[in-house]
């Protein structure tokens, strides 16, 4: 039995060498994915009508999305992978993920202010070894989250080192988030949240502590950076534009105004 | 006994590599260079006889009482649990630094790495294995590393010195043997873990992997059983969907452990180490479960001097079968992230999805259960092919996979011991009986209850061969798909 049915073959892969034909392809791609996940992936599998339904507002819905690319960057073993996986799927398990080898691929759509902004989020190995590979993808990025790990001192003091990786790779206005992972980790931390902040000042990036083990402000990063970036595209130039780094004061204020850096100067 | 005019199993493409088991890795080729040049004429000739011959002689000191290593005990953590271990696996430089240690931190052995060095070197780098009481060391130098194994699991010094060069071969695949040595040439007391960072997970799984699954003893492949038809619409899928891809060398499809499908470039084969070393990273790597995954990755018997590029993804949220498409062309992530979506929506379309699922979830069959009562498990390697099968594990095995392995390796050995190999072997003991049987065209290891008498025991397995013979088109991977 020959189950292909050659009548659906097509030209559609030729190397596309323009950037915007990729995407465009890409977006059909996840769409058509979305589309044709079953549950069950059995022949003759019909979805309930109320969920056909979904999916064709979806699709209408899609024509509007936006699509914007972020890359997880930082040491190896500072959680990148389980902010993402925590984000993408609300699970967060110890000790699961080994080293991410080279690059990874996922796309999750989030809500700004009643548009959908999909984030296509690549998650890098923070292996030396991996370094040329990533570095291809710094140029198209738009947004960037650098994270260290607030009990590893060494993640912390190579933040420099990846902020002159990225002024060499990355395009100059790309959105840089620096976060300290792990906040979750008591008396083991190593790194104070004051020097995290200090130095986010110092090369005017955003910053903010997160967890993916109890998932504090995992999904406040992802959406900062999906508002920054629709409010950069949509042109906001004005100087009351949106501000990063006061959305994330505003949002983190109720529950962290304790832990809020005190003013530098008596 | 069972008369075939060809063994089960065997095919007139085949898929991989065909290769002795114990066959040395000295041999590589390098494949790369060649695809890159796609329309140059390649020539037969890729195996390049390395530099280092193999005309070392085994240097067999016996010692009369346990070496030096294990009074030093203290110096370790935890040093009883530590020297308790069945098998310590350790990697330095020849420089002496050191790079692995199995268990426990290196850095803390570095007066081990002295003495091993110290060993090594006085015996002007010939020393290959040290058998002290029940213990066994053996050495491995790949230029510019330095492998060592220490074992208690009575294993013979080619089955350890192919764990080591498995060892070393997971390191080539991540830096390329090319690297390797630029990096000690320009620098000899370089600190190899600062490149390593992580792959000493892959070691530990890879060694773990290598004691639990005959496939490595065998330098075998198992496949998914598969109906010949649904595994060739399966490939041919894949070969559609990739035929207008430039430079895709392989796409290999594997779930649970098994190949499902394996789709190559013309004139170029997948050799079963590599083949390996590729189910270790797809296993012991957690995260390309949650995205589609872009790396390089060097398979170090088919070029070590080069990366191959891997895209891996899983099928489908609802099918856990890994797909991976390897090219020699950097930056083609989106072309083959398309490729991977039409593919799996032809799959899902021709209900190949569906198929793969239920052989994934089933669960094997015993011997007992496909009608031999007295056979307990069994090996069955078709040579040309490289492919192998295994039934299900049964009673008292399940276990103690180990102990089952260890019992193939032993027989292994008794079929492959280079000073007096056997063809035919039948070796009763009180806790089972082991037949072995090594022909031009196949390897059977069969395992029996320990009462079983010898006629019946010869009666079974010409049954067994037989009913291997009509399921071969279901147990292997017979037809080659190229691009």
């Amino acid at each position: 039995m020959t189950a292909t049915d050659d009548s659906m073959d097509d030209d559609v892969f030729e190397t596309q060498e323009d950037t915007d034909n990729k995407l465009k392809l890409l977006e059909n791609s996840i769409d058509r994915k979305a589309d044709t996940r079953s549950p069950t992936g059995y022949r003759g599998y019909k979805p309930p009508t109320e969920v056909l339904n979904l999916c064709k507002t979806n699709v209408l819905d899609d024509v509007q999305i936006v699509i914007h690319k972020t890359i997880l960057l930082g040491d190896s073993g500072v959680g990148k992978t389980s902010l993402l996986v925590k984000f993408d799927t609300g699970k967060f398990e110890s000790g699961k993920f080994s080293a991410t080898v080279g690059i990874g691929f996922t796309t999750k759509v989030v809500e700004v202010d009643d548009t959908k902004v999909k984030l296509q989020i690549w998650d890098t190995a923070g292996q030396e070894r991996f370094r040329s590979v990533t570095h291809a993808y710094y140029r198209d990025a738009h947004a960037l989250l650098l994270l260290y790990d607030v009990t590893n001192k060494h993640s912390f003091d190579n933040i420099r080192a990846w902020l002159g990786e990225i002024s060499d790779y990355a395009q100059d206005d790309v959105a840089i988030m620096l976060l300290g992972n792990k906040a979750d980790c008591g008396t083991e931390r190593a790194v104070r949240r004051e020097l995290g902040e200090r130095l986010a000042k110092e090369y005017n990036v955003a910053f903010m502590e997160t967890s993916a083990k109890s998932g504090q402000n995992v999904e406040l990063a992802f959406h900062a950076v999906a508002k920054e970036l629709k409010c950069r595209r949509d042109g906001h130039k004005d100087p009351n534009r949106f501000n990063v780094q006061d959305y994330i004061r505003e949002q983190t204020q109720d529950n962290s105004a304790v832990q809020q850096c005190p003013p530098c100067s008596y | 006994m069972a008369d075939f005019d060809v063994e089960p199993g065997a095919a007139r493409d085949n898929v991989l590599v065909a290769s002795e088991s114990f066959e040395n890795f000295e041999q590589m080729s390098s494949s790369l260079e060649e695809i890159m040049s796609v329309n140059a004429i390649s020539t037969a000739a890729e195996i390049e006889d390395d530099t280092t011959t193999n005309t070392q002689e085994d240097i067999t000191h016996n010692q009369e009482n346990g070496s030096e290593i294990n009074e030093k005990q203290e110096d370790v953590e935890n040093s009883l649990d530590w020297t308790n271990k069945r098998k310590h696996i350790f990697v330095i430089s020849t420089a002496g630094k050191p790079i692995y240690s199995r268990y426990g931190n290196e850095d803390k052995l570095a007066w081990l790495f002295g003495v091993m060095l110290g060993l090594f070197r006085y015996s002007r780098d010939s020393i290959k294995s040290i058998h002290a009481g029940d213990t066994t060391y053996v050495f491995l130098s790949k230029k510019p590393l330095i492998l060592v194994a220490v074992s208690k699991t009575g294993e013979c010094v080619n089955q350890l010195t192919l764990q080591l060069n498995y060892v070393f071969n997971q390191i080539v695949s991540m830096l390329t043997l090319k690297r390797l040595t630029k990096i000690y040439d320009e620098k000899a007391n370089y600190d190899l873990r600062r490149l390593l960072t992580g792959v000493d997970r892959l070691i530990d799984h890879l060694l773990d992997f290598s004691e639990n699954e005959p496939a490595f003893t065998l330098g075998a492949i198992q496949c998914l059983p598969l109906a010949i038809s649904e595994r060739d619409s399966i490939s041919k899928i894949i070969k559609d969907a990739c035929s207008k891809i430039r430079n895709l060398v392989f796409a290999i499809l594997l779930g649970n452990n098994r190949l499902i499908s394996l789709v190559q470039m013309k004139k170029y084969h997948l050799h079963p180490a590599d083949l390996h070393l590729i189910f270790n990273l797809v296993q012991a790597t957690e995260s390309l479960k949650y995205s589609e995954s872009w790396t390089p990755l060097c398979l170090p018997r088919f070029d070590n001097s080069g990366y191959l590029y891997a895209h891996v993804s899983y099928l489908a949220d609802d099918c856990q079968a890994c797909l991976l498409l390897l090219t020699v062309e950097k930056d083609v992530f989106f072309p083959l992230s398309e490729a991977k979506q039409k593919i799996v929506e032809k799959l899902r379309m021709g209900n190949n999805l569906e198929h793969i699922n239920t052989s994934l979830a089933a669960l094997e069959e015993s011997a007992l259960a496909t009608g031999f009562p007295e056979l307990r498990h069994y090996l069955y390697k078709c040579k040309s092919t490289v492919q192998f099968y295994q039934p299900a594990l049964c009673p008292p095995y399940t276990k103690n996979k180990v102990r089952l392995i260890e019992l193939y390796k032993r027989a292994h050995q008794k079929m492959h011991c280079p000073t007096r190999p056997l063809k035919l072997s039948f070796e009763r003991s009180s806790d089972e009986a082991v037949f072995s049987w090594d022909t031009k065209g196949f390897e059977l290891y069969a395992v029996f209850e320990p009462l079983i008498d010898t006629a019946s025991a010869i009666n079974c397995v010409s049954k067994l061969l037989n009913w291997i013979k009509k399921r071969e088109d279901k147990l292997f991977h017979l037809n080659a798909y190229t691009f």
